[in-house]
Formats: C-alpha cells, structure tokens, sequence
C-alpha cells in the first residue's frame, strides 16, 4: 500500500513538472573497466537518429592526457561515425597540471584528433583547474568569454564558469533567459548542484544562487561535471541534472549507495553521453570507454507558459 | 476639503507611481535573491574603506592594462603558442612593473577587517563549514604564497562562491579572489599573478 502510495506520489510529481522520462532508475556497480586494455564493445546506438535532428555529445573532466582519455577520444569517433553529432559540450577541467603549448596537443588535441580533423565543434566551460585564458583557445570557441550563450537549432546553450559566479555572470544570466524564447534551455558548467558522489556532491552554495534563475526561466537540462563519475539526477522541481565528469579521471566507487537523487549512476569507467533533439524531444545515451552503454532515455519538454 | 487632481496631472502622476514600481520590479529581478545582498556596510569608516579599496584596485587596473600593450595582441581564437606568448609577457611585465609590491598595499587593514567582519558575520554553521571545505580541499601543490608572484600553473583554483562573492567588496573583470587555504589572495585574472594575499580570511 505505501509503496502504491509513494509511486502515485512520483506519478503526479512527473505530471506537475511535465516531464516523462523512459529510463528506470537504478546504480550500475563499478566493474574495474578503466585499464585500456579491456575490450570493447560494439557500437550500438539507441538514438532515433531521425533526420534534420540536433546531435552533440558532452565530455567532462577531460584533459590527463593518459591512454585512458585517447581511448575515450576514439570511442567518441567511432560513435561519431554512424551517429555524425555537430559538436562536443565540455563541462571543464579541460586541462589539469598546467597549460604549456605542450599540454594543449597532449590533453586535448591528441585525444580528440580524429574529431577535430572532422570538423566537430568544441565548447567549453572552465573548471577548477583551467586557466582563465582556455577563453581564448581557438578550439574551444568560447569567444575570449568565461560565460556566453550560443543557438543551435531550437536550443539554447549556457555555458558558465561556476568556479567564479560573480554577481555580474548572475545578472548576465538572468537577463539572457529573460529575453530567451527558444524552445529548450540548456546550461552547462562545472561544479554539479546535485550530485550523489562521496568526493565533491551537491554544491549547495551554487545551486541556492542558480536553482532560482533556472526554474524562473525555464531551463530544462543542466550538464555538469566536476565529480568523477556518471550520474542522471532524478528530476529536481521538473529540471533533469547531469553529472558528467568522467571523460578523462575516473573515481571508482565514488557514487553513494541508495542516494535519493540517482535517476541512474555509474562509477565503473570513463564514459561520454550523446544528445539528439528532435521537436520535444531530447533523447540521450551515455557510453563507456569500451563502448558499453550505462544509460539512455528521452526526455519531454514541458510546456512553457 | 478635498483635493481634485486635474485629470492630466493624474495621468501622469499614476504612470509615474507605475514607472517607478517597474523599475523597482526590474531592479528587484536582479537582486530578489536574499543570498545575493551586498554584505551591511555599518559605518561611514567602513564604507570609505571599501571606496579606498575599489579604487586601489582600479589603479592596479590602469596600470596592468597600460602594461598589457607591450604584450603580443591577443584573438579570441588563438594557438597554444599565442596564448603562452601574450600569457609570460605580460606575467613578466606586471612583475617588473610592480617591483616594489608589498604585502598589504591593496589589502589594508581597515578593508581586511570589514572582509574578516563580513566572512565571519555572514557565513555560520552549515555555510560557514561549506565555504572552508571548498578552500581546504583545493590542492595547492606549487602554490608560493607570494606576493608579485605568479600562482603555480599546475595548482587548482579554489571555487568562489556567488553568496561569497556578492559579500565581497566587487572587483573589475581582470582581478580576482581566490582562497589559499584560509588566506584570501587577489591575483591577476589573466597573468595569474598574485597582488596582494590576507591571512586568516577564514574564521
Ligand atoms: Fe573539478
């Protein structure tokens, strides 16, 4: 009887926020996968890849440099090859342990070589360990900018710089969603203001200041990073959180048990998500380094009133 | 007796009474987040510290920007290489510019009170503890607490949080905060080189 009760709770808790969601929610254990020589699996997509769709795929905590990453890098291009996504969201941390010419070929060039040589457009948001002038790296497309706005399609995107929200990046937002009348928003940042990870988990402070911002202007999906692990939020007052922070460290394990905010986890290995949107329709998968798929699902857009 | 408003002097009183209104709405749109309020300023001493601190840091700023022309220009869509040149110019510049730089020339000691007041008064038991678990978890590796020093590259940067931030006295877009452990430093955003640091920051 409880349980009927709880699950009519989340029924009409799905109605309020006006999103309906087609994946379960559940934790996949760490499996140890993260030595590069495990093997892969083959490439299986569960995108619609319906014609005239908007494709990206989003990578997080990326820039090591380690086989790891150019394992992922390679993963990317073989997805890339029957699902062609136009551009690559990074939620920061794009370079770790200093930003010498060097360190730009060996994090981020190399890894992300056969992407690059087709065209595929990267941008990026800063973490705690990127240089304020990664905002002028002519790969990252940032526009000399540590927060900007770009359209693609029907969506807008967000990028911010969550490891310095002064009061003028918090007016600037507010003031772009303001005037925002495209049919989905998405931002993308660093530091997750959910997040069931042991390391960092929710950033509180940030989330008092943006939550606000983005349930007034109807934001519909926030990407994040900054914890080591993938993580589907189950949806927090009708806004679907992503923690993807996983393309290049990983923190096996790190994911709390029998969190009340896990939609979907996963801790096992390095792993890259895919999007493709499609009217009201915003569908997603998340691949491992070998090619696995720890979740997919679509979500609805909400009516906007 | 009763006052008649003659019907025009109405109109226009009544729009003014509305437009007023929309402008509080606007401005309110932008600072109706309680968490979001500039920190009490509770003294005229306390509010001219502030101005004698802003305008220090304005002129660092005229002078790094006057500096930053004999750096190599810098687009928007620059190589590794460009951004390496214009990024050690100018670090090199800034430090000789300023050689006689010392500890406490932009964080003197009446603006370090309001901020330790302001750290202190603001931020308590769960906020409080946040805040320290964000500057104390950065790893500082190479980090030389120095002042016309650059911050090590390879060193993370603390996250400053938007409550924080807006308490904070506000600084233009080339200067910044950054926590070292419990010192509050203020480095150059682009040279990373640190102006000036405070001690114990942090309650
Ligand atoms: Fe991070």
């Amino acid at each position: 009887m409880r349980r009927f009760v709880n699950a009519k709770i989340l029924l009409v808790a799905f109605i309020v926020a006006g999103f309906s969601i087609s994946a379960p929610a559940q934790k996949i254990n760490g499996n140890s996968g993260a030595r590069s020589s495990a093997p892969s699996s083959p490439v299986k997509l569960t995108l619609p890849l319906k014609d005239g769709s908007l494709r990206f795929a989003v990578i997080g905590d990326t820039g090591t440099g380690s086989s790891q990453q150019h394992a992922l890098g390679s993963m990317m291009a073989k997805y890339r090859a029957v699902f062609p996504f136009e551009f690559v969201l990074m939620m920061g941390d794009n370079m770790y342990g200093g930003e010498k010419p060097k360190d730009f070929e060996k994090k981020f060039a190399g890894p992300y070589r056969q992407l690059l040589a087709d065209k595929v457009k990267f941008y990026a948001s800063l973490g705690n360990h990127d240089q304020a002038l990664q905002v002028n790296y002519e790969h990252f497309n940032m526009n000399g900018k540590d927060y900007y706005r770009f359209k693609k399609g029907d969506v807008a995107f967000y990028a911010l710089n969550s490891n310095y929200m002064d009061k003028k990046q918090v007016e600037w937002l507010e003031s772009e969603l303001a005037k925002d009348t495209s049919e989905w928003k998405v931002c993308f940042f660093h530091h997750p203001p959910y997040s069931s990870a042991k390391k960092h988990g929710s950033d509180s402070q940030l989330r008092e200041v943006v939550e606000p911002i983005f349930l007034k202007h109807g934001v519909d999906v926030v990407l994040t990073g900054h914890d080591h692990v993938y993580e589907r939020i189950k949806p927090q007052k009708g806004i679907y959180y992503f923690v993807s922070g996983a393309g290049g460290k990983l923190r096996t394990g790190d994911i709390k048990d029998s969190s009340p905010l896990t939609a979907k986890s996963f801790d096992g290995d390095m792993h890259f998500m895919l999007f493709e949107v499609t009217g009201d329709e915003m569908h997603f998968q998340a691949i491992s380094r070998t090619g696995q798929t720890i979740d997919s699902g679509v979500i609805t857009r909400r009516k906007k009133s | 007796m009763k006052h008649i408003i003659p019907d025009p002097l109405r109109v226009v009183g009544v729009s003014l009474i509305a437009l007023s209104f929309a402008v509080t709405v606007a401005v309110a749109q932008k600072t109706d987040n309680p968490a979001l309020a500039p920190a009490p300023v509770t003294s005229p001493a306390e509010k001219a510290a502030i101005e004698s601190f802003e305008n220090h840091v304005k002129d660092y700023v005229k002078l790094r920007n006057k500096v930053r022309e004999t750096a190599p220009k810098l687009s928007k869509d620059a190589t590794p290489e460009q951004i390496h040149a214009y990024r050690t110019t100018l670090e090199e510049s800034l430090r000789n510019a300023r050689k006689g730089a010392r500890r406490g020339d932009l964080f003197k000691p009446d603006i370090t009170s309001f901020i330790r007041r302001t750290l202190k008064n603001e931020f308590q038991g769960r906020d409080r503890k946040e805040i320290r678990d964000i500057a104390f978890e950065t790893e500082l590796k190479g980090v030389v607490l120095r002042v016309n020093y650059p911050y090590a590259d390879s060193a993370e940067q603390s996250e400053m949080p938007a409550t924080l931030l807006a308490k904070l006295p506000q600084l233009p877009k080339e200067v910044r905060y950054r926590f070292v452990g419990s010192n509050l430093i203020l480095v150059d955003r682009e040279s990373n080189v640190i102006l000036d640091f405070m001690p114990d920051a942090l309650p």
